[in-house]
């Protein structure tokens, strides 16, 4: 139950973030996607079916916030989260870098699901060059995010415990949530 | 049976889930302005918390931009600093009543020219994408706001609501890339379709012979039933001709700042 409750309090302490301080601070297009690092965490650190579980829960927080159709985050969150999860056997997950790596490749490939969705079932107009105008400064913000939100997690690791298959976090094993 | 779902659990699980998003997603893509059960109860449940922070926020804001940002300007004048601080903050608490105080009657003014019912609102949160532009105000079901109702503020067009909680609703901005409002240039009467592309409007189907020039004014045209006619949506900023074609591409520049919307106002059916 903990391990339900902790990333969704996460997420809803991120999603209150985005929508309201970071507003106040960064255009739209500087405002990293905190959600999308947690989903990549999650599939990276977390049990298939916790994780899946999360993320399409993450995904339907973020809808509540995002755009006008509820459910287009949701499917794009999981898509994300399954194509990490396709690879995630075969890499070392425990590598900060290639957390880093991921966390631009889910940038680029969430920004590719949205333009497809967008465009092929909504008619949103020009959302395409809205969203590939912003990729640069997303990848950035969403990097730096990343690195800064990895830098905590590693200060406050003894507080967390030394669980199996963490992501990000160096000396323990990889079985993925075990 | 029971082997072969144990065998391929995973497989299936994925397909399901696909299944269940793809299911979700294509159902609402056709009721855009329709809040389901989870958007309503997860609005409800934040709006407070959101309201919270977005007033800690205003005070973060300001501390940032009126003493953090000025560290330079604070080193050469630290010992006259030192004696007007206390008269500064009292000053920025005045000042702040009194923009606000400008703002009220800006909006009063508006209220007594329309017809309708008003509501004003207070902007408390804003899309959590950097596509999307949509903002959360803190009225919803219980003051009477209805999915569809046109959001304005003294300056012009804001957006129209789309999602409705019991305390809080989200509006589309006209500058989403979704949204579209029937309008006409003021001077002209040329009518055409008001896009949004994120940052800017853009005038489709003007016809290319009509003499739209720079610095006309863009209204609502009242066709489509949301927007009433008249009210402000932008300024043309560029026209372009090409020597072919049916229609000019014309760009405009929003009146309204939505970077530094505060109070907004609801126009509310007038049968509600």
């Amino acid at each position: 139950m903990r391990g339900l409750f902790f990333p969704l309090l996460c997420g809803l302490i991120f999603v209150l973030l985005q929508t309201t301080i970071l507003p106040r601070f960064l255009p739209a297009e500087m405002r990293p996607n905190l959600l999308l690092i947690l989903v990549i965490y999650l599939g990276l650190s977390e049990s298939f079916l916790r994780a899946a579980f999360l993320t399409l829960l993450l995904g339907a927080l973020q809808d509540v916030f995002c755009g006008s159709t509820f459910g287009l985050y949701a499917a794009v969150q999981l898509a994300v989260f399954l194509l990490i999860r396709l690879f995630s056997d075969r890499l070392n997950v425990e590598s900060r870098r290639l957390l880093l790596g991921l966390i631009a490749a889910g940038t680029i490939l969430q920004t590719v699901l949205l333009g497809f969705l967008l465009t092929t079932f909504a008619e949103a107009g020009p959302v395409l060059w809205i969203l590939l105008s912003a990729l640069p400064a997303q990848i950035l913000f969403n990097l730096l995010t990343g690195w800064l939100l990895l830098f905590f997690l590693l200060r406050f690791q003894p507080l967390l415990g030394n669980r199996q298959g963490m992501a990000g976090l160096p000396y323990q094993s990889k079985h993925h949530g075990a | 049976m029971r082997d072969f779902l144990k065998r391929h659990q995973i497989p299936l699980l994925i397909i399901l889930l696909v299944l269940v998003v793809g299911l979700v997603y294509s159902v609402n893509l056709r009721k855009k302005t329709t809040t389901t059960l989870f958007e309503r109860a997860v609005l409800t449940l934040t709006e407070p918390l959101q309201g919270q922070i977005d007033r800690s926020g205003a005070g973060i804001n300001g501390l940032w931009s009126n003493y953090l940002w000025l560290v330079d300007t604070r080193k050469q004048n630290l010992v006259t600093m030192r004696s007007n601080r206390e008269l500064r903050a009292q000053l920025l608490a005045v000042k702040e009543v009194a923009l606000e105080n400008q703002r009220l009657k800006k909006l009063l003014d508006f209220v007594e020219a329309d017809p309708r019912k008003v509501l004003p609102a207070l902007v408390v949160a804003e899309d959590a994408s950097s596509w999307a532009r949509t903002i959360i105000i803190d009225k919803g079901l219980r003051h009477g706001v209805r999915e569809g109702e046109p959001v304005v503020v003294a300056e012009g067009v804001v957006g129209r609501v789309i999602k409705v909680a019991a305390n809080s609703s989200r509006v589309l901005l006209v500058t989403d890339a979704s949204s579209s409002i029937a309008g006409l240039v003021q001077r002209t009467r040329t009518r055409g379709v008001v896009r949004g592309n994120g940052r800017e409007l853009t005038l489709e189907f003007a016809l290319r012979n009509d003499p739209v020039e720079e610095d006309d004014l863009v209204m609502t045209s009242g066709m489509g039933g949301v927007f009433p006619k008249g009210l402000v949506v932008g300024r043309v900023a560029a026209v372009e001709r090409n020597e072919f074609g049916l229609f000019q591409q014309i760009v405009l520049a929003p009146v309204v700042d939505f970077s530094r919307l505060e109070e907004v106002l609801v126009l509310m059916d007038s049968a509600e």
